[in-house]
């Protein structure tokens, strides 16, 4: 391997130690430590089965469509977001650069065949979210940052360790050959990438530190959850399930749908709006990862679209909490009021991400539609695959209620005709409607895949259609307007959102049902 | 030709399903009750008043919860994919939720929140069933489940669990806590008024044929017993509604979503591996 890389995944890894001491985090140098000794312990080990450094498949090929379309899209509304902020003008231009930087790792992670190359370009991702989590300097950033460091190098640690496994039994660093030489039986090389592709998904137990990167600016939420780090998960496993084994397939997939439970149930007692969208982040990568796992042409497909409707609809729907944060000064769901009055745009834009993620026609409806159709017809050859589907059924009903609770106190309106809307601005405006246009585009590419029948396409187009013409021509001149009767209640009412908090000892159960089935993937390895 | 005419008189049988239930639960409370035909009077009456509305919005989710339930009903006659109709139906509903949401009203508010949480308690016990009808038939189109021979007794707890969220959709007691007139007035229906109120009012019609269509799934190509069957749980329902009180929201959600789920998977295990 070329020295140039060596070197820098040698100075990036010393960077990380140096973070560590700077900030006497014990895990964070524990962790660097150890991946340095494994490093050169993969440094030493010689290899002799070679194969390309760069491969492109169909999974990498819509990687960097997501990647580059959503992601550039996200920039050009962190330009506008970031000049709000107080920073020096140096600073903001790092800003964009760390996050152009960011894409370019991701380029190259998501292209490359060699694990080698494929663990700098991990580490290089853990850095760009490193450094943009921290980028308000106060405390709370420094402490998310640094828990997220820590626990993105639990990743870095599993793929040295795949790299020493692989390199011992199989006499290869190369993902092409590794995959074709497993047939099924010592998978351990596999079990330790799927366990980084968890840590980078931040699925339960480790989305701590997904959550914790909201203190960031929201254009590195929206970048994070949508076009880049996360969706290394679901791309992982997509190019790891050719070479799973029954039981193992299996077992991730139990895994990715009791995450997808737990996520969304989780996410049913939140407030703060940018952690209701975390967690449902979560929620659906462990979906894309429960789907990749069965592995075979249709489940690929199923999982690709999911990738790219859920990097669209997140990304319009963090945009919107950015725009909510600095035109409205609104963070917090209990706060948001009569919203509709202020900007209809807005409130559309809410409506467009969150009814996309559940409802037909959109594509990431489609793609649930038809995870359900594809595990129906597993259901005969494993049990499990039933409990499974029992999950993501819980899930995605979970998910409903919580996106449409959520616009409780968005849609009602007051004092009618009396407030003036107000603009969002120019860039604002471009971004969240380019992304609205991709949705509309992708789901008439779904068409490619042929998923859906054409009516099963129109019928709900049509409807939504309509709806929104109706919004548009239909003034009901002739109606007498009133105030909300109310039952006739005097008294000033006002409105609130339902939360559903569960009990601690079923969010601990939660956790301790997911590390269990952690350890039986493990076991699954040998 | 039929099926066109059969869709565009869906909201006239639900109507009149209405009207008879309204007459069998009088004289079930020993009371006369009104004429067969009075649901359609009051549409007479509704279409009379005067025009009131509080804002577009609300209006416009209505009737597009009304399109959208005709649409499902339609898609049903026609044959469609049974899961796919499902969705359909979820967004209809949606429209509903949407539709509440969009004015200043508590009551209103606090009917669209039950009405999500009635859709946790019977989404997924929909689709399982419509997953049994998957493994008896090998097809989600109804066309194929309805020319295939009686399915009921190897979905027999489908079924059980399916009766167990009738009285959700069709509002009735023990389960009629999304719109519960005595607590919050009608719930989302509390806004409405007039000619805007005949939509709503209308929606409900059509939720009893998406209902009685369901039922008539589980015979296949037996229409005669499929019948008999709709008769027999048309009574039980209402029996039902009058001899029982109606639970808190909660309780619901566990209660539907506990057992149904339960006697699903029994059966669906049943189904795969027996």
């Amino acid at each position: 391997m070329s020295s140039f890389i060596i070197a820098i995944d040698i100075l990036l890894l010393l960077y990380f130690v140096s973070q560590g001491v700077k900030s006497k985090n014990r895990l964070v140098i524990f962790f660097a430590l150890i991946q340095l000794v494994l490093y050169f312990i993969v440094l030493s080990l010689d290899f002799f089965t070679f194969s390309d450094n760069f491969l492109l498949d169909k999974v990498s090929f819509f990687m960097l469509l997501v990647v580059n379309i959503v992601g550039l899209i996200i920039i050009l509304y962190a330009t506008t977001y970031i000049q709000d902020e107080k920073f020096s003008k140096s600073k903001k231009i790092n800003f964009i650069l760390i996050l152009f930087f960011f894409l370019a790792v991701m380029n190259l992670t998501v292209s490359t065949n060699n694990l080698e190359i494929f663990f700098l370009g991990f580490e290089l991702t853990t850095l760009c979210s490193y450094l943009l989590i921290r980028y308000r300097g106060d405390t709370l950033s420094q402490k998310n940052a640094l828990q997220a460091l820590w626990m993105n190098q639990i990743g870095g640690v599993a793929i040295l360790i795949s790299l020493i496994v692989s390199i011992i039994y199989y006499d290869t660093v190369y993902l092409d050959i590794l995959l074709k030489s497993t047939d099924g039986t010592f998978l351990l090389p596999i079990v330790f990438l799927i366990l980084a592709a968890f840590v980078k998904g931040a699925s339960i137990p480790f989305h701590p530190w997904l959550l914790g990167a909201m203190v960031a600016p929201t254009p590195v939420s929206a970048i994070l959850h949508s076009a880049t780090m996360v969706k290394l998960a679901p791309y992982l496993i997509l190019k790891l399930s050719p070479a799973f084994s029954p039981t193992l397939s299996v077992l991730v997939m139990l895994f990715g749908s009791f995450v997808f439970m737990g996520a969304s149930i989780l996410a049913l007692g939140k407030d703060y709006f940018k952690e209701i969208l975390g967690l449902s982040t979560v929620a659906l990568l462990a979906l894309m990862m429960a789907i990749a796992a069965i592995g075979t042409p249709e489940a690929i497909d199923i999982c690709l679209i999911l990738i790219v409707f859920h990097a669209i609809s997140k990304a319009l729907l963090f945009l919107q909490a950015g725009i909510l944060e600095k035109v409205f000064h609104l963070k917090y769901l209990q706060d948001i009021n009569y919203l509709v009055n202020n900007s209809k745009l807005v409130v559309f834009f809410i409506i467009i991400g969150f009814g996309s993620l559940t409802l037909p026609p959109f594509g990431a409806f489609i793609g649930k539609f038809n995870s359900i159709e594809l595990i129906a017809s597993l259901i005969g050859q494993n049990i499990l695959y039933l409990f499974s589907l029992v999950f993501i059924l819980l899930g995605s009903v979970c998910l409903t209620l919580l996106y449409f609770k959520v616009l409780t106190k968005l849609l009602a309106t007051k004092n009618q005709n009396s407030q003036k809307q107000t603009d969002i601005g120019l860039v604002y405006k471009f971004t969240s409607w380019s992304l609205v246009l991709l949705l509309i585009i992708g789901t008439y590419i779904c068409f490619e895949f042929a998923f859906l029948t054409i009516d099963q396409i129109i019928v709900p187009s049509f409807l939504i259609i309509v709806t929104l013409i109706l919004f548009y021509t239909s003034s009901f001149k002739y109606a007498h307007r009133v105030k909300e009767y109310n039952c006739g209640e005097k008294d000033e009412l006002s409105l609130s959102a339902y939360y559903f908090d569960i009990d601690n000892k079923y969010k601990k159960l939660i956790l301790i049902v997911s590390i269990i089935l952690i350890c039986l993937i493990i076991l699954g390895g040998f | 030709m039929f099926e066109i005419i059969l869709i565009l008189i869906s909201p006239i049988i639900g109507g009149l399903i209405y009207g008879v239930e309204r007459v069998v639960k009088a004289r079930m409370q020993n009371r006369v009750g009104p004429p067969i035909l009075q649901p359609f009077y009051d549409m007479f009456k509704l279409l009379d008043k005067q025009p009131i509305m509080i804002n577009s919005g609300h209006i416009i989710f209505a009737l597009m919860h009304f399109i959208t339930l005709w649409v499902v009903v339609a898609m049903i006659i026609l044959g469609q994919s049974i899961l796919y109709i499902i969705f359909i139906h979820l967004l209809a509903s949606i429209f509903l939720v949407l539709a509440g949401f969009s004015v200043n009203s508590v009551y209103s508010h606090v009917g669209s929140n039950r009405e999500l949480l009635a859709i946790v308690a019977y989404e997924p016990i929909l689709i399982l069933i419509a997953i049994g009808f998957y493994i008896v038939n090998g097809s989600f189109e109804i066309n194929m489940i309805v020319q295939n021979d009686i399915s009921l007794f190897s979905m027999l707890f489908l079924f059980l669990a399916f009766l167990l969220i009738i009285p959700i959709k069709l509002k009735k007691s023990p389960f009629d806590a999304v719109e519960a007139h005595q607590e919050i007035v009608g719930g989302v229906e509390v806004e409405f008024s007039g000619v805007f109120f005949e939509i709503l009012y209308m929606a409900k019609w059509i939720e009893y044929v998406f209902i009685y269509a369901l039922i008539f799934l589980f015979v296949g190509n037996n229409i005669l017993l499929g019948t008999i069957l709709s008769l027999l749980i048309f009574l039980l329902l209402n029996l039902v509604d009058n001899s029982t009180a109606r639970i808190r929201i909660d309780n619901l959600v566990k209660i539907t979503l506990g057992l149904g789920l339960a006697l699903s998977i029994v059966n669906l295990v049943w189904l795969s591996y027996v």
